[in-house]
């Protein structure tokens, strides 16, 4: 068995913030992925981190957009914490070597991004998460920790509501392990895999959120589920707000530019939820382009610009959907982007079992309510992924030596053998299209009761199934055939919080749009909603949202 | 926004180590629209035939590093080569673990070579405690200076580059295309404070092994121009130390050597390239030579049109100066 002190789960930027944290506080740590580092999906993320450091704009701002963002969900307490301290964290990025856009002045440049009130996103052309990536996994490259790199981990082990530490199988040799620790931060990043239609990588299946919910994490306001307006149309790859923010405009199948029906103030950069819904109605109503999109337009900004401020995105268009930005419109329709909702934490990372943190976006603080602001994300892994590594290293730093017992490790593996041993059974990759079809039909943009009924209704019906569940693959090296049912398996507790939590709650806010119950609803829904596991499925209970100093508006953008 | 599909024959690479004996090729035929990328195939394969066929994949947006393999003999993306304009040309399309680096299952290698000459580098800002960092702010940095690392900030670690590299897979002292690149990305850092002492290590730590034959440069998915990178590392590195290793005084030699005369002295660029006591070492290559092809140990004859040489290098000197300026 191994131990160590601090164990970090997922190594995209929060959990390598985290490490970083507890390294640097003196603890010995491990970093447990499925990935190699530099492939998390952090690395995907493309226009932007927000800090208010122009001496015209001010953090102030920052706070009171990100709080309209989050259709007054956001705690602002958090919020407000959050956005002070994106000047240092930008600082710091730059100093460990991240290589952003320059002004003309040697200053760090600025774009627009939805639902700002200034241009306060700093950026790296249009891949700010790999240049961040990059440098936070080459400055974590100097100190001393140990990696566990593509180990899958299946569960949590917790005793008398403390972490003890996980049991985890390494692909490459199959063989499972207990790790030991007096402290463990989640950091496993989205679970957008959930829908079919995504700009989420494959690997985001939310294995760290599901794993802390099964020990009795309480997750939060799970029903949020950002859909950001640009993806391309057929295979659901993100084309950032970046590419709005350097000028873009939307246009509908008449050649419309609609936005000025929806946000008459900003257009086209309006918050995302407002673009998203406004594409789908666009659509709904009979004026997108046949086969049901509309059209991102870039051309009038011109190739310099074009090349070489929206490089990735010029070649993603290129080449997976076949369209020429510089000269042709690019076919987009909204897709899953964010999950606003993960596993519940103060600001400090803490969930309510002790010695378990979580950061990132598999964690809810919450700052983003009920819908997140662009180049909020990026901000958000690395504040509230180093607030999570230093509480993780004083917690480790008193906490007694993790009790784990041989029986740990017998229980958490007999589940997973018992998939390989069946000679019939579900298969998990047709579960999880399954699953993906339901989320996506039943719990999409616009809902309503009946829909999230049906939704209900359907994933527990998927969720009975995968209790036969059968791996048909018996090789213990990089066996992806058992890492598939593991992940489908994840998903679907996670799918059935989100589409519960989703019917309960009957208001719009946000990205949680009913159309049965179409406006906000301050008197009975200014809350979080917060989910236990029961064996009978979720059981919500609903908690406070803090206040400071903005009284909640009528959002217009 | 349906098209037509087209039959697909896939034959895919095999081995698990514990079960297989040696790799075979299994063959997945498919209908699909030309379009589709090579990893939209092989998930396809996996959910619809073979769910024990092993491969890295995240993304599926170029951006993520985990698709590299061998496409028809290429080094690619499996998730941005199209199988379209595979089949048109090879009727099939095979899939084969990357290259220069063991395999572990199916389309899964070990890519802790890769990783180690990464390393090996020194990936990370080298700084000097007598030139802290201005405390909180950012450093300044023009425009002008962020263009200086050129492409490379794109590299996604994918490793094509190390696939495709035959340097790499005929000598392990050569660090490999990415790692080269990236040492060039530090290099040219203006926050960088060892400069000087990588440029000097890298000369004699396989900067002059690469054998330019610019494949990397073709297989990169990033347009990181790995090669290119490396010519530029060999010219920072002139500049920095002058001409210490047989490689880099063989590039200067050649360069003198043509401009002198319009075409090689081979007998004059092995002695500027080993020196006098180097030279002894290659007495019997010599006699191989003068065996074989005499002609080479002469002095070349002067050729018509030799002086227009100087002015192609004179032009070519005044552009370097004009590109350097400020």
């Amino acid at each position: 068995m191994q131990k160590h002190e601090v164990v970090v789960v997922g190594a995209g930027l929060a959990g390598q913030r985290a490490a970083l944290a507890a390294i640097q506080a003196g603890r010995d740590v491990a970093l447990v992925s499925k990935l190699h580092p530099l492939r998390s999906h952090s690395g995907a993320a493309q226009g932007g981190i927000n800090a208010a450091v122009g001496a015209e704009d001010s953090v102030d701002t920052h706070i009171y957009d990100t709080v309209k963002g989050s259709d007054y969900l956001g705690d602002q307490d958090a919020i407000e914490f959050f956005c002070r301290a994106a000047g240092p964290t930008v600082v710091e990025m730059e100093h460990f070597g991240t290589i952003f856009n320059r002004g003309a002045d040697g200053s760090l440049a600025r774009r627009p991004f939805g639902g700002a009130g200034f241009p306060r996103t700093i950026y790296a052309a249009d891949r700010t998460g790999l240049a961040l990536l990059q440098a936070l996994w080459e400055r974590l490259g100097t100190e001393q920790f140990t990696t566990y790199e593509e180990w899958d981990v299946t569960n949590l082990i917790v005793r008398e509501g403390a972490v003890q530490g996980l049991v985890a199988f390494d692909r490459r040799s199959g063989e499972f392990a207990e790790i030991g620790a007096k402290a463990v931060v989640l950091a496993t990043g989205p679970f957008g895999r959930v829908y079919g239609r995504t700009t989420n990588a494959h690997s985001c299946t939310g294995d760290g959120v599901a794993a802390a919910y099964s020990v009795g994490a309480s997750l939060k306001d799970m029903e949020f589920v950002q859909f950001h307006p640009t993806a391309l149309m057929e295979s659901g790859i993100l084309i950032t707000e970046g590419a709005r923010g350097e000028g873009g405009i939307l246009k509908n199948g008449v050649g419309e530019r609609f936005m000025t029906k929806y946000a008459p103030h900003v257009l086209d950069l309006a918050s995302r939820d407002v673009v998203s819904r406004a594409i789908v109605t666009e659509v709904l109503e009979g004026r997108g382009f046949p086969g049901d999109y509309v059209h991102l337009e870039l051309m009038h900004l011109g190739r310099e610009r074009i090349e070489s401020r929206l490089q990735e995105i010029c070649d993603f268009a290129r080449n997976f959907a076949g369209i020429d930005p510089v000269t042709q419109p690019i076919p987009v329709y909204p897709a899953q982007h964010y999950m606003m909702g993960g596993i519940g934490t103060d600001i400090h990372g803490a969930t309510n079992l002790r010695g378990l943190f979580a950061a990132g976006e598999a964690a809810c603080v919450s700052i983003h309510g009920a819908n997140r602001l662009g180049g909020n994300s990026l901000l958000e892994t690395l504040v509230f992924g180093k607030e999570a590594g230093i509480a993780a290293a004083a917690f480790a730093s008193t906490a007694p030596a993790p009790a784990l017992q041989e029986s740990d490790l017998d229980r958490s593996v007999t589940p997973l053998r018992a998939w390989s041993s069946r000679s019939d059974g579900e298969d998990p990759t047709a579960l999880r299209t399954e699953m993906q079809r339901v989320m996506d039909r039943y719990v999409g943009i616009y809902r309503t009761e009946g829909d999230l009924l049906e939704g209900v209704r359907r994933i527990r019906e998927l969720r009975k199934r995968f209790e036969r569940v059968r791996v048909v693959d018996q090789s213990p090296v990089y066996n992806l055939n058992l890492t598939d049912a593991l992940e489908v398996g994840h998903m679907l507790e996670l799918a059935e919080v989100i589409v519960v939590g989703a019917y309960a709650r009957t208001e719009s806010r946000g990205a949680h749009a009913r159309r049965d119950y179409p406006t906000r609803d301050d008197v009975h829904w200014m809350k979080h909603t917060v989910a236990t596991r029961t064996p009978e499925g979720p059981q919500l209970s609903y908690a406070p949202v803090a206040y400071t100093r903005w009284e909640p508006k009528e959002r217009v953008y | 926004m349906s098209e037509a599909t087209v039959k697909a024959t896939f034959d895919v690479y095999r081995f698990d180590p514990v079960r297989d004996a040696g790799p075979r090729y299994d063959r997945y035929v498919l209908d699909l629209p030309p379009h589709t990328p090579v990893l939209t195939a092989l998930l396809q394969v996996r959910a619809d035939l073979d769910p024990s066929l092993t491969l890295r994949y995240s993304c599926r947006s170029a951006i993520c590093g985990s698709c590299a393999m061998q496409i028809n003999s290429k080094s690619r993306l499996a998730c941005e080569a199209p199988i379209g304009p595979e089949l048109a040309r090879d009727g099939r399309i095979v899939v084969e673990p990357m290259r220069n680096q063991p395999v572990l299952r199916d389309l899964v290698v070990d890519q802790e070579p890769f990783w180690r000459e990464y390393r090996r580098i020194e990936p990370h800002l080298i700084l000097d405690p007598r030139h802290p960092m201005p405390e909180g702010t950012a450093n300044p940095m023009t425009p002008a200076e962020v263009d200086r690392f050129k492409e490379t900030p794109r590299c996604i670690a994918c490793a094509a580059c190390y696939s495709a590299c035959p340097a790499v897979e005929a000598d392990p002292a050569f660090p490999g295309p990415m790692a080269l690149a990236k040492l060039y990305r530090f290099v040219v850092d203006p926050r960088d404070q060892g400069q000087q002492d990588r440029l000097v290590k890298i000369q004699t730590d396989g900067l002059w092994l690469c054998l330019r034959c610019h494949l990397c440069t073709e297989a990169c998915p990033k347009d990181v121009r790995p090669s290119e990178r490396i010519r530029d590392l060999k010219e920072l590195a002139i500049a920095a130390q002058g001409a210490t290793e047989p490689g880099s005084r063989h590039a200067l030699a050649f360069k003198e050597n043509i401009r002198e005369r319009g075409q090689l002295n081979e007998m004059k660029l092995a002695r500027q390239t080993a020196g006098l006591p180097g030279l002894v070492t290659q007495v019997p290559q010599g006699i191989r030579i003068w065996r074989k092809k005499p002609e080479l140990l002469h002095a070349p004859h002067p050729i018509e049109g030799a002086d227009q040489v100087e002015k192609i290098y004179e032009a070519l000197d005044d552009g370097k100066t004009k590109e350097d300026a400020p």
